[in-house]
């Protein structure tokens, strides 16, 4: 948390997330940050002692476990309908180990 | 409007290649539409009969379609045609509707200008000049310029009641788990509804009748039942109890819109309802926003780590698979689904977790808290949409630090954190351009929402207003 938020620092954690920002992205996330921290501020503000996280709107049980029987099969076909470089049912990318 | 037009099953092939035809020839004004779809194929294997029969409708591009593809406004998806329908896809096809587009929307649904879908900004049908709103924003001109009675959209923070707003017409977002989610491109998940776009409010019952339902591959889905909205209809507001977001009312600056908001709740007095004030903590509402950018930004960067040009989208060349993957996202994402990103990854590192996600989530609840103890008293929360009509289209201005920003722009987001049903309708106009109205009601009472609605349509008269587009 110490850690100064500057371009360099929003670079690396965008790398973390499998993308790169240019230098003037990673400008505009360091500007957008000194706003952010502000409104950041007026959480901490609120007092939730003792107040559990609202992860859903409700709470109710919607979801149980269904009975072990196969639905909803699509073909291995469909599976790979949507990518680009495929053979005999896989997918095909660079070689891992060289 | 939808009910005659299901009722004229003879015109149903005439109407909905009308329909397709204005919205190619409007596509070159609005650019609403990601994809046109000519509906000669759906037209010879309608089913008979069907609260839709022979209904031209659009789409949000977060919809996935059996073979028509699906962007959800984003480059990175720019190729992927999904395998299966969602399930309101299913539901409105067994109903007899026509799908004729798959509409624009601010890519990956984050955002409220449709600025940032990847085919261009969608334009507004009263002002060219000015934005939809977003991000269900093509859904949105496509029912107000009159190509099409009912569009879908979807709503994580307000981005159909927003658009609804600036365009004129009815948007529904109704409660969280009344319309099934399978097959919707997510941004986060515990805010995320699916909802509409109409002309009015009878239009926006018989829609809520069509797609609403249990689905069990929905695992958020409400087991409750359906009732007949339209037959429930009654705008008889006597004995309404309707509560003025204050915090709301308070913070409009423009004066156009607060004497036209008081207008209208007099009318409402007027027709027996008892109108009062009510207040939230203001605490509460200055955190709101930073809540909801929390919780919306690290669910969205938890649900697109799947986007990765690998199994499907668009895959970019690289040396390995990690390259692959990191061309794939960089030039995949527009710059500020990157940026958010950023945002939602850092709120959910270990050391952050306690002090930021989950305090935003412990806030949410506080919130809703506030809420309930308002529709505890009370039928209906209500306050204008926005302070003004839809900005203009290069309109950077906002202080995302004043009362106007925090609060009055961004208070429908009470509807996602608590689920509870939320539409806008429209209250007037500006400048030749509309501004709306939106009320929030208790969970599951969408009968109430509706009668308030029908109740505001019948004072203003704006019923199937439409947008003579220049």
């Amino acid at each position: 948390m110490s850690e100064e938020k500057n371009k360099e620092y929003f670079k690396r954690l965008a790398n973390q997330l499998m993308f790169d920002l240019n230098d003037e992205e990673a400008e505009d996330i360091v500007k957008e940050f000194e706003t952010l921290e502000k409104q950041l501020k007026l959480l901490d503000e609120v007092n939730t002692e003792g107040v559990e996280p609202m992860v859903y709107p409700f709470e109710d049980e919607t979801t149980f476990l269904r009975k072990d029987e196969v639905n909803h099969v699509i073909s291995q076909e469909d599976a790979l309908a949507n990518v680009k470089d495929k053979i005999e049912g896989h997918f095909i990318l660079p070689k891992v180990v060289k | 409007m939808i009910q005659e037009m299901a009722k004229d099953v003879v015109n149903a092939k005439e109407r909905c290649m009308d329909a397709y035809e204005k919205a190619v020839t409007l596509q070159e004004k609005l650019n609403d539409a990601i994809t046109l779809i000519d509906p000669s194929e759906q037209l010879e294997t309608l089913p008979e009969g069907g609260l839709f029969h022979g209904v031209p409708i659009a789409l949000k591009d977060n919809v996935n379609t059996k073979g028509i593809l699906t962007t959800a406004g984003s480059r990175i998806l720019s190729n992927y045609v999904p395998v299966y329908d969602a399930e309101i896809v299913t539901k409105l096809k067994k109903e007899g509707a026509v799908i004729i587009a798959k509409a624009s929307m601010d890519e990956l649904a984050m955002g409220g200008t449709n600025l940032t879908c990847f085919t261009g900004p969608s334009l507004n049908p009263w002002d060219t000049n000015r934005m939809t709103g977003g991000s269900s924003g093509g859904s949105a001109a496509m029912v107000a310029s009159g190509v099409v009675p009912m569009a879908i959209g979807s709503d994580t923070g307000d981005s159909i009641r927003k658009p609804a707003s600036f365009c004129g017409i009815v948007g529904v977002k109704p409660t969280y788990g009344r319309i099934s989610r399978y097959g919707i491109i997510p941004y986060a998940s515990s805010l995320d509804h699916v909802g509409y776009f109409t002309r009015s409010i009878e239009d926006a019952c018989i829609s809520l009748q069509a797609l609403a339902g249990r689905d069990d591959r929905d695992m958020t889905s409400s087991f409750k039942e359906v009732p007949d909205y339209l037959g429930l209809l009654n705008s008889d507001m006597n004995g309404k109890k309707i509560a003025i977001f204050g915090n709301v009312q308070d913070a409009l600056t423009n004066p156009e819109t607060k004497e036209m908001f008081a207008k209208l709740m007099h009318a409402l007095e007027e027709r027996g309802a008892k109108v009062d004030v009510f207040y939230f903590s203001e605490e509460l509402m200055k955190a709101m926003l930073p809540t909801y950018y929390l919780i919306a930004n690290c669910e969205a960067t938890s649900n697109h780590s799947n986007l990765d040009g690998i199994r499907f989208g668009v895959r970019e060349k690289g040396d390995s698979m990690e390259e692959i993957m990191i061309n794939s996202r960089t030039k995949g994402f527009g710059p500020l689904i990157r940026k958010r990103f950023v945002i939602g990854s850092y709120g959910l590192f270990e050391e952050n977790q306690d002090k930021l996600f989950r305090k935003a989530q412990k806030v949410r609840r506080l919130i809703v808290n506030e809420l309930n103890k308002c529709l505890g008293e009370y039928d209906c929360l209500i306050a204008p949409a926005s302070n003004d009509i839809a900005p203009l289209l290069n309109d950077t201005s906002r202080d995302q630090l004043s009362d106007g920003y925090l609060i009055v722009e961004n208070h429908m987001v009470i509807g996602n954190f608590s689920g509870y049903p939320s539409m806008t309708v429209p209250m007037g106009f500006e400048e030749g351009c509309p501004i709306g109205v939106n009320l929030t009601c208790k969970a599951f009472d969408e009968v109430t929402m509706f009668n308030i609605g029908k109740a505001i349509e019948e004072i203003t008269g704006y019923k199937d207003l439409t947008a003579e587009v220049k």
